[in-house]
Protein backbone atom coordinates (compact mmCIF):
# COMPACT_ATOMS: atom_id res chain seq x y z
CA UNK A 1 0.00 0.00 0.00
CA UNK A 2 1.14 3.60 -1.03
CA UNK A 3 0.95 6.23 1.62
CA UNK A 4 0.08 9.51 1.04
CA UNK A 5 2.47 11.80 3.03
CA UNK A 6 1.79 15.63 3.73
CA UNK A 7 5.14 17.44 4.58
CA UNK A 8 4.94 20.64 6.72
CA UNK A 9 7.64 23.27 7.08
CA UNK A 10 8.38 26.67 6.28
CA UNK A 11 11.26 25.82 4.82
CA UNK A 12 10.70 24.88 1.35
CA UNK A 13 14.55 23.96 1.29
CA UNK A 14 13.52 21.28 4.49
CA UNK A 15 10.49 20.02 2.87
CA UNK A 16 12.66 18.97 0.22
CA UNK A 17 14.92 17.14 2.17
CA UNK A 18 12.44 15.34 3.49
CA UNK A 19 10.83 14.34 0.47
CA UNK A 20 14.39 12.81 -0.65
CA UNK A 21 14.72 10.87 2.76
CA UNK A 22 11.18 9.31 1.92
CA UNK A 23 11.89 8.26 -1.72
CA UNK A 24 15.39 6.99 -0.65
CA UNK A 25 14.67 5.69 2.27
CA UNK A 26 12.22 3.17 0.37
CA UNK A 27 9.18 4.41 2.18
CA UNK A 28 5.94 3.00 0.09
CA UNK A 29 5.32 6.83 -0.78
CA UNK A 30 2.12 7.43 -3.08
CA UNK A 31 1.33 11.37 -3.58
CA UNK A 32 3.51 13.76 -1.50
CA UNK A 33 2.25 17.39 -0.73
CA UNK A 34 3.77 19.78 0.77
CA UNK A 35 2.41 23.11 3.16
CA UNK A 36 4.26 26.03 4.54
CA UNK A 37 2.27 26.52 8.03
CA UNK A 38 -0.59 24.63 9.77
CA UNK A 39 -3.30 26.39 7.80
CA UNK A 40 -2.35 25.21 4.38
CA UNK A 41 -1.70 21.71 5.57
CA UNK A 42 -5.61 21.80 6.81
CA UNK A 43 -7.05 22.92 3.72
CA UNK A 44 -5.01 19.57 1.99
CA UNK A 45 -5.77 17.42 4.76
CA UNK A 46 -9.69 18.57 3.62
CA UNK A 47 -10.00 17.90 0.71
CA UNK A 48 -6.94 15.19 -0.20
CA UNK A 49 -6.74 11.50 1.20
CA UNK A 50 -3.54 12.02 3.79
CA UNK A 51 -2.35 9.14 5.86
CA UNK A 52 0.92 10.63 7.46
CA UNK A 53 1.48 14.43 8.16
CA UNK A 54 5.15 15.12 9.18
CA UNK A 55 5.22 18.74 10.47
CA UNK A 56 7.54 21.12 11.87
CA UNK A 57 6.95 22.76 15.08
CA UNK A 58 7.78 26.29 14.91
CA UNK A 59 6.25 27.85 11.86
CA UNK A 60 4.68 31.40 10.79
CA UNK A 61 1.09 31.23 10.78
CA UNK A 62 -0.58 28.53 12.40
CA UNK A 63 2.84 26.22 13.94
CA UNK A 64 2.79 22.69 14.60
CA UNK A 65 0.60 22.21 18.12
CA UNK A 66 -2.20 24.71 16.67
CA UNK A 67 -2.32 21.96 13.37
CA UNK A 68 -2.55 19.09 15.80
CA UNK A 69 -5.34 20.45 18.06
CA UNK A 70 -7.28 21.21 15.17
CA UNK A 71 -6.68 18.26 13.16
CA UNK A 72 -7.92 16.66 16.96
CA UNK A 73 -11.06 19.06 16.48
CA UNK A 74 -11.86 17.56 13.26
CA UNK A 75 -13.27 13.85 13.27
CA UNK A 76 -12.42 13.36 10.06
CA UNK A 77 -8.92 13.97 10.40
CA UNK A 78 -8.25 13.42 13.83
CA UNK A 79 -6.94 9.81 12.92
CA UNK A 80 -4.36 10.80 11.21
CA UNK A 81 -1.00 10.02 12.42
CA UNK A 82 1.49 13.13 12.86
CA UNK A 83 5.03 13.36 13.32
CA UNK A 84 6.89 16.40 14.36
CA UNK A 85 10.01 17.12 12.20
CA UNK A 86 11.26 20.06 14.77
CA UNK A 87 14.81 22.19 16.26
CA UNK A 88 12.62 21.77 19.67
CA UNK A 89 13.74 19.12 21.45
CA UNK A 90 12.47 19.56 24.87
CA UNK A 91 10.75 17.02 26.49
CA UNK A 92 8.44 19.71 28.57
CA UNK A 93 7.12 21.06 25.16
CA UNK A 94 6.90 18.07 23.00
CA UNK A 95 5.40 15.43 25.96
CA UNK A 96 2.50 16.67 26.22
CA UNK A 97 1.52 16.97 22.33
CA UNK A 98 2.53 13.13 22.12
CA UNK A 99 -1.28 13.22 24.15
CA UNK A 100 -2.80 15.13 21.33
CA UNK A 101 -2.25 12.63 18.92
CA UNK A 102 1.53 12.84 17.71
CA UNK A 103 2.89 9.69 16.78
CA UNK A 104 6.46 10.77 17.49
CA UNK A 105 9.05 13.34 17.00
CA UNK A 106 12.50 13.66 15.65
CA UNK A 107 14.76 16.57 16.55
CA UNK A 108 16.60 18.41 13.77
CA UNK A 109 19.30 18.02 13.25
CA UNK A 110 18.65 14.51 12.06
CA UNK A 111 20.26 11.60 10.20
CA UNK A 112 17.67 10.59 7.52
CA UNK A 113 18.13 7.09 9.17
CA UNK A 114 16.04 8.84 12.11
CA UNK A 115 13.13 9.28 9.90
CA UNK A 116 13.50 5.46 8.48
CA UNK A 117 13.23 4.31 12.05
CA UNK A 118 10.17 6.52 12.97
CA UNK A 119 8.21 5.66 10.06
CA UNK A 120 9.29 2.06 10.01
CA UNK A 121 7.62 2.34 13.51
CA UNK A 122 4.60 4.16 12.88
CA UNK A 123 3.54 2.92 9.63
CA UNK A 124 4.52 -1.02 10.13
CA UNK A 125 7.65 -2.67 9.27
CA UNK A 126 5.98 -3.51 5.74
CA UNK A 127 5.96 0.55 4.49
CA UNK A 128 9.36 0.65 4.43
CA UNK A 129 10.34 -2.16 2.21
CA UNK A 130 13.65 -2.55 -0.68
CA UNK A 131 15.72 -0.55 2.45
CA UNK A 132 18.62 0.67 1.19
CA UNK A 133 21.58 1.15 3.54
CA UNK A 134 21.11 5.25 3.74
CA UNK A 135 24.95 5.11 5.17
CA UNK A 136 25.71 4.65 1.79
CA UNK A 137 23.20 7.40 -0.27
CA UNK A 138 24.41 10.37 -1.08
CA UNK A 139 22.75 13.14 0.14
CA UNK B 1 28.34 29.13 26.94
CA UNK B 2 30.91 29.50 24.16
CA UNK B 3 31.51 26.08 24.39
CA UNK B 4 28.09 24.86 24.37
CA UNK B 5 27.71 26.90 21.31
CA UNK B 6 30.43 25.38 19.56
CA UNK B 7 29.38 22.09 20.45
CA UNK B 8 25.79 22.75 18.99
CA UNK B 9 27.66 24.17 15.45
CA UNK B 10 29.48 21.30 15.27
CA UNK B 11 26.63 18.73 15.18
CA UNK B 12 24.58 20.17 13.04
CA UNK B 13 27.70 20.95 10.14
CA UNK B 14 28.02 16.92 10.87
CA UNK B 15 24.80 15.64 10.90
CA UNK B 16 22.48 17.69 8.36
CA UNK B 17 25.64 19.10 5.69
CA UNK B 18 28.18 16.40 5.96
CA UNK B 19 30.90 19.18 6.83
CA UNK B 20 33.20 18.94 9.73
CA UNK B 21 34.72 21.80 11.45
CA UNK B 22 37.95 22.66 12.71
CA UNK B 23 39.53 25.43 14.18
CA UNK B 24 41.25 28.03 11.94
CA UNK B 25 45.01 27.18 13.84
CA UNK B 26 47.21 28.72 11.04
CA UNK B 27 45.12 28.53 8.00
CA UNK B 28 43.47 31.58 6.39
CA UNK B 29 40.15 30.33 5.51
CA UNK B 30 37.94 32.35 2.66
CA UNK B 31 35.79 34.75 4.22
CA UNK B 32 35.44 37.15 1.99
CA UNK B 33 33.06 38.55 -0.91
CA UNK B 34 29.49 38.08 -0.43
CA UNK B 35 27.95 36.56 2.44
CA UNK B 36 24.39 35.46 3.86
CA UNK B 37 23.90 36.39 7.93
CA UNK B 38 20.73 34.96 9.77
CA UNK B 39 20.44 36.06 13.09
CA UNK B 40 18.07 33.75 15.36
CA UNK B 41 15.86 35.58 18.02
CA UNK B 42 15.32 33.38 21.36
CA UNK B 43 12.74 35.43 23.50
CA UNK B 44 12.43 34.16 27.45
CA UNK B 45 13.58 35.19 30.91
CA UNK B 46 17.57 35.79 29.34
CA UNK B 47 16.36 36.81 25.78
CA UNK B 48 19.39 36.23 23.43
CA UNK B 49 20.05 35.87 19.52
CA UNK B 50 22.66 33.82 17.54
CA UNK B 51 23.93 34.74 14.39
CA UNK B 52 26.10 33.18 11.57
CA UNK B 53 27.74 34.39 8.61
CA UNK B 54 28.65 32.12 6.12
CA UNK B 55 30.09 33.24 3.10
CA UNK B 56 27.94 32.46 -0.40
CA UNK B 57 30.65 29.56 -1.75
CA UNK B 58 29.71 27.89 1.80
CA UNK B 59 26.22 28.50 1.13
CA UNK B 60 26.26 26.51 -2.04
CA UNK B 61 28.52 23.67 -0.06
CA UNK B 62 26.34 23.59 2.61
CA UNK B 63 23.01 23.61 -0.12
CA UNK B 64 24.46 21.01 -2.52
CA UNK B 65 25.63 18.42 0.74
CA UNK B 66 21.96 19.38 2.39
CA UNK B 67 19.87 18.46 -0.77
CA UNK B 68 22.40 15.88 -2.27
CA UNK B 69 22.13 17.80 -5.57
CA UNK B 70 24.91 20.02 -7.23
CA UNK B 71 25.92 23.52 -6.04
CA UNK B 72 25.10 24.66 -9.82
CA UNK B 73 21.54 23.47 -9.36
CA UNK B 74 20.99 25.57 -6.09
CA UNK B 75 19.03 28.46 -6.58
CA UNK B 76 19.41 31.92 -4.22
CA UNK B 77 15.61 30.99 -2.11
CA UNK B 78 17.70 27.33 -1.53
CA UNK B 79 20.95 29.12 -0.17
CA UNK B 80 18.58 31.92 1.89
CA UNK B 81 16.93 28.87 3.29
CA UNK B 82 19.68 26.44 4.03
CA UNK B 83 21.18 29.48 5.64
CA UNK B 84 18.23 29.88 7.99
CA UNK B 85 18.08 26.24 8.95
CA UNK B 86 21.11 26.02 9.89
CA UNK B 87 21.00 28.96 12.20
CA UNK B 88 17.56 27.42 13.54
CA UNK B 89 19.36 24.31 14.05
CA UNK B 90 22.00 25.66 16.06
CA UNK B 91 20.02 27.79 18.46
CA UNK B 92 18.15 24.59 18.97
CA UNK B 93 20.62 22.26 19.50
CA UNK B 94 22.52 24.78 22.00
CA UNK B 95 19.23 25.13 23.70
CA UNK B 96 19.00 21.10 24.20
CA UNK B 97 22.78 21.20 25.39
CA UNK B 98 22.35 23.97 27.69
CA UNK B 99 18.83 22.39 29.53
CA UNK B 100 17.44 25.61 28.94
CA UNK B 101 13.62 25.56 30.63
CA UNK B 102 11.00 25.27 28.05
CA UNK B 103 10.39 28.70 28.59
CA UNK B 104 12.49 29.72 25.96
CA UNK B 105 10.61 30.42 22.48
CA UNK B 106 12.65 30.67 19.05
CA UNK B 107 11.32 33.20 17.11
CA UNK B 108 11.66 33.42 13.24
CA UNK B 109 15.37 34.08 11.40
CA UNK B 110 16.04 37.16 9.65
CA UNK B 111 18.48 37.24 6.69
CA UNK B 112 20.91 39.73 5.13
CA UNK B 113 23.54 39.77 2.64
CA UNK B 114 26.53 40.81 3.73
CA UNK B 115 29.52 42.16 2.21
CA UNK B 116 32.37 40.17 4.05
CA UNK B 117 35.13 42.89 2.45
CA UNK B 118 33.97 45.55 4.50
CA UNK B 119 35.76 46.54 7.60
CA UNK B 120 33.81 44.58 10.22
CA UNK B 121 31.93 46.92 13.36
CA UNK B 122 32.55 45.96 16.95
CA UNK B 123 32.29 42.47 17.17
CA UNK B 124 29.97 40.74 19.12
CA UNK B 125 31.50 39.80 22.58
CA UNK B 126 30.28 36.09 21.87
CA UNK B 127 32.08 34.91 18.73
CA UNK B 128 33.64 31.94 17.50
CA UNK B 129 35.41 31.85 14.18
CA UNK B 130 35.61 28.42 12.57
CA UNK B 131 37.34 27.23 9.30
CA UNK B 132 34.78 24.79 7.09
CA UNK B 133 36.98 23.23 4.38
CA UNK B 134 38.25 26.08 2.51
CA UNK B 135 36.57 28.81 4.45
CA UNK B 136 35.24 30.80 7.15
CA UNK B 137 32.09 30.60 9.19
CA UNK B 138 31.46 33.10 11.67
CA UNK B 139 29.09 32.43 14.71
CA UNK B 140 28.20 34.57 17.19
CA UNK B 141 25.98 35.40 20.16
CA UNK B 142 24.06 38.47 21.87
CA UNK B 143 22.73 38.47 25.04
CA UNK B 144 19.46 41.39 25.10
CA UNK B 145 18.61 42.76 28.66
CA UNK B 146 15.76 40.61 30.63
CA UNK B 147 12.19 42.30 29.10
CA UNK B 148 11.40 44.78 32.39
CA UNK B 149 8.52 43.21 34.82
CA UNK B 150 5.14 44.99 33.38
CA UNK B 151 3.93 47.71 35.84
CA UNK B 152 0.90 46.49 37.64
CA UNK B 153 -2.14 48.05 36.44
CA UNK B 154 -3.40 50.83 38.77
CA UNK B 155 -7.10 49.79 40.34
CA UNK B 156 -9.32 51.96 38.40
CA UNK B 157 -11.10 53.92 40.79
CA UNK B 158 -14.73 52.51 41.56
CA UNK B 159 -17.37 55.30 40.47
CA UNK B 160 -20.91 55.14 42.97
Amino acid sequence: MAYNVLIVDDSATMRALIRKILVISGFDLGESYEGADGREALNIVRSRRVDLILSDLNMPGMDGAALVKALNAEQQQAGIPVVLITTEGRPEVLEPLLKHGVKGYIKKPFRPEAIKAMLGRIMGEASVHHAQDLAGCDF
Amino acid sequence: MLKTLRAATFEVLETMFFLFPEDPEGITPDFGGLGLRAWVPVAGPQPFRVGITVPLGLAREMGGNFLGITPEELGREHLEDVVREAANMIVGAFLMRSRASGAFLLRPPTLEMVDLNRPPGAAPPHRIFLCVGDFGLEVMMELAPPAAPRPRPEREAVVR
